[in-house]
């Protein structure tokens, strides 16, 4: 069976004024990098007691979304799904380029970063989850190139073995993501079930961008696309995938709420601040319920703008969750004196806020735009996408 | 398989074979400037010496001049980790040399060297009044 | 050659290379960097505060402390350290407005959370059991400020323009940091800042694996606790009338 894949066109206006529009935000991020770097850190929105922000958050959104794109890309690769071959390519590129964009957002959030390219690796500390991490994340870089080249090589076996290391790969990387937070004693951060459900929300997260980057491509560049191809990553999908997230959401957060010793700090999370109306509203109502029955109905779950606006909200949910990983358990404090509150200090003790500053806006947005010029530049120089993506005849 | 796929593939070999050669690149330069550094090569440039009463330098002039880094670097691990330390130190070193201005800078200057030290540790310049290098510390 | 041995001799190549460029790595495995024959080894450096002691409006310890190790301080609770600080608590359950002053610090736990989670190493606890932040190493990540469960470790986020004890380094920005006993004093015989400048005498400081030094003695014999025993990360610092 065979399936064409040639480079788009990319010579037309809106084409180029993306482009250029996402290298200047490129520019504008290595700009604000630069200035950090020459004078400080303070001029994010961060502080002594939420030492993570929104930098930070950005790059586990962005490991999450690669693990979705490689699932897909492995329904192909190691499964042998042939009717998802189309996507392939595209799916197994953008992973490599979002585990980028999470190795560039950490990259930039450094305090030294010129200290930052050889010492975390010749100094390794096997026991920090920060060290191991990096050497993760440039190995699935590495595998995610060599599985690209097979792929477009056609090579059969050399697809299937690249795919199936990719994807467990792939889990170690966001086990490990999510065990950056899951293995330090902070009330928030501390819970055995954070990993998996890091997982679960990196593959909803996945398989929804992928939906959105195919009609994306396929509308822009005319060619063809069959809608069953697209249906059927959002149902059964991205529709399984938002019931194991919102499963292991439920659990962590029932357990915190349950046993004593952790009822305050749940209650904080799920009641105490702007960061609660993020996670019942961005997150559970908008980011996964809704999605979900939008996807399992059939009338709405076999129909194209249903399925792509299911599969924005599912984007955005997942991003507010990523924010809820980092942030609540920074501003929420330790209890220090169990029985006893703190009346007066220099510090902040207590529950602090948070709020981003213009230049972390323009660190993100930088990562966006570099990362964006680079798909666009893929898509134009390498047969990334299928020249029309039709349901192919099952063998 | 068709010619057009096959330069397709040649152009992406050398893409990724370029990356991976600019990466590396820098490593074996500078090993390669290390292992060929000969006195010829240093800049041009008039370093203050100390003057003669004092005892020779912790190293051979040659040594100093080539690794003095690496002796630094050797210094600050052993003190740092394993609180071991000897007669050497930098506020030793500013004993003799004593003007920052016209002995390290000199060379890293023309040497285009970027130095991370003195944004944290104390090298005045002898004549400033803000300090002089010989204050008062106690070493017990 | 052709390209196909062409790509697999610069595989194999590139694979030779990283391999040697990896074995680094092989050392760096073990994140217990203290030296056994090291001068340091066999003290185990604790204090013992005692709150009864404590005037509660004195910052005789927390100035002394800033101007020794040339703390920032930019007059804005989002940046500025402090390695040592004070706070006032009130307790929630009784009906008296019995309000103490409790001096927080780095605990320099046996099971340091901070030096576990270090990427590079530049968190680590000494041989003589005081957690250290080599700052030459230091990437900045502030991974170790969100795990201390004490919140008890800082970032210089904005470069500090005062340098009150030039005999001592002060800290460029971009790094993170922590008490440390004030390491440099302990070298020369002397005691850290705080316990020096402390009037009231409510700062006791020593070696624990010394049975007869003042904080042996008052951790086997008076009523001390610790913060939060329940973590586990046995905190060196103990305290009198918490």
């Amino acid at each position: 069976m065979q399936v064409e894949f040639s480079k788009i066109e990319g010579r037309s206006t809106p084409f180029w004024l993306a482009a250029a529009a996402l290298a200047a935000l490129g520019i504008a991020g290595i700009y604000a990098t630069y200035l950090m770097s020459v004078h400080g850190l303070y001029l994010t929105g961060m502080t002594n007691r939420v030492p993570w922000g929104l930098q930070i958050s950005m790059a586990i959104f962005y490991i999450g979304l690669s693990a979705g794109s490689l699932v897909v890309s492995g329904l192909y690769g190691i499964f042998g799904q042939v009717q998802y071959k189309p996507f392939a390519r595209i799916a197994a590129y953008l992973a490599m380029l979002f585990l980028i964009a999470g190795l560039l957002s950490i990259l930039t959030d450094q305090g030294r970063i010129d200290r930052v390219f050889v010492k975390p690796f010749t100094y390794l500390n096997i026991t920090s989850m920060f060290s191991i991490n990096p050497s993760l994340y440039s190995g699935h870089v590495l595998i995610c190139i060599i599985y690209l080249w097979a792929l477009f090589r056609e090579k059969g076996t050399l697809t299937k073995i690249a795919s199936f290391t990719v994807c467990l790969w792939a889990i170690g990387t966001h086990t490990g993501t999510g065990a950056i937070f899951a293995f330090v004693p902070r009330e928030l951060y501390n819970s055995s079930l954070l990993p998996p459900s890091f997982v679960a929300a990196a593959l909803s997260s996945g398989a929804a961008l992928m939906i959105l980057v195919k009609v994306a491509v396929f509308r822009g560049t005319g060619r063809p696309l069959d809608e069953k191809l697209v249906i059927w990553l959002g149902r059964p999908l991205l529709a399984v995938f938002l019931v194991c997230t919102l499963y292991l959401l439920l659990i962590e957060n029932a357990h915190r709420f349950y046993l004593a010793e952790s009822r305050e700090a749940g209650m904080f999370f799920l009641f105490g601040g702007l960061h609660s109306l993020m996670f019942w509203f961005g997150l559970i109502i908008f980011g996964c319920v809704i999605p979900a029955i939008l996807l399992f109905v059939r009338r709405t779950g076999t129909s194209v703008p249903w399925v792509v606006f299911s599969s924005a909200l599912v984007v955005v949910g997942v991003l507010f969750e990523r924010f809820l990983i980092v942030i609540p358990g920074l501003i929420h404090p330790p209890e220090l004196f169990p029985g006893w509150e703190v009346s007066g200090t220099v510090l902040w003790e207590g529950v602090v806020d948070y709020s981003i500053s213009f230049y972390e806006v323009l660190q993100a947005l930088g990562v966006v735009g570099i990362i964006g010029f680079a798909f666009l530049m893929g898509l134009k120089f390498l047969p990334l996408a299928p020249t029309e993506a039709k349901v192919l005849a099952a063998r | 398989m068709k010619l057009s796929t096959a330069l397709q593939n040649k152009r992406l070999g050398a893409i990724v074979a370029i990356l991976i050669v600019v990466m590396l690149l820098p490593l074996g330069l500078s090993g390669v400037r290390f292992a060929f550094a000969r006195r010829e090569h240093m800049p041009d440039v008039f370093l203050e010496m100390p003057a003669p009463q004092f005892a020779d330098c912790v190293r051979e002039t040659d040594y100093m001049r080539f690794r003095h880094m690496d002796l630094l670097k050797q210094l600050r691990e052993e003190f740092i980790r394993d609180g071991i330390r000897g007669n050497e130190s930098l506020t030793k070193c500013r004993d003799c040399h004593t003007s920052r201005e016209r002995f390290c800078n000199r060379c890293h200057e023309a040497a285009s060297v970027v130095l991370d030290c003195f944004g944290c540790h104390y090298y005045p310049e002898p004549d400033s009044g803000a300090g002089s290098s010989d204050r008062e510390v106690d070493h017990g | 050659m052709d390209r196909r041995e062409f790509l697999k001799k610069s595989g194999a190549a590139i694979a030779g290379t990283s391999g040697a460029l990896g074995l680094p790595l092989l050392s760096a495995c073990d994140p217990n960097t203290a030296r056994s024959d090291s001068p340091l080894a066999g003290r185990k450096w604790g204090m013992v505060i005692d709150l009864n002691s404590c005037q509660s409006d004195c910052t005789a310890c927390l100035d002394a402390c800033r101007e020794e190790n040339n703390v920032a301080f930019h007059d804005d609770k989002r940046w500025d350290i402090h390695w040592i600080r004070k706070v006032n608590i009130r307790n929630k359950e009784s009906e008296d407005d019995v309000e103490k002053s409790v001096i927080l610090l780095c605990n320099h736990c046996e099971n340091p959370p901070c030096a576990q989670v270090c990427p590079v190493q530049a968190t680590y606890k000494r041989a003589d059991g005081i957690v250290v932040v080599d700052q030459h190493r230091c990437i900045g990540c502030r991974y170790c400020m969100v795990a201390c469960p004490y919140n008890a470790r800082f970032f210089n986020y904005k470069e500090n323009e005062e340098w009150p004890n030039t005999a001592y380094p002060k800290r460029s920005h971009g790094v993170a940091e922590s008490c440390h006993f004030c390491a440099h004093l302990l070298d020369e015989g002397k005691g850290p800042a705080c316990v020096e400048a402390c009037e009231a005498g409510a700062l006791y400081f020593g070696d624990l694996n010394d049975p007869e030094s003042e904080v042996s003695e008052l951790v086997a014999n008076a009523p001390v606790r610790r913060i939060r025993d329940d973590w586990g990360t046995e905190p060196k610092v103990y305290y009198l009338g918490l």
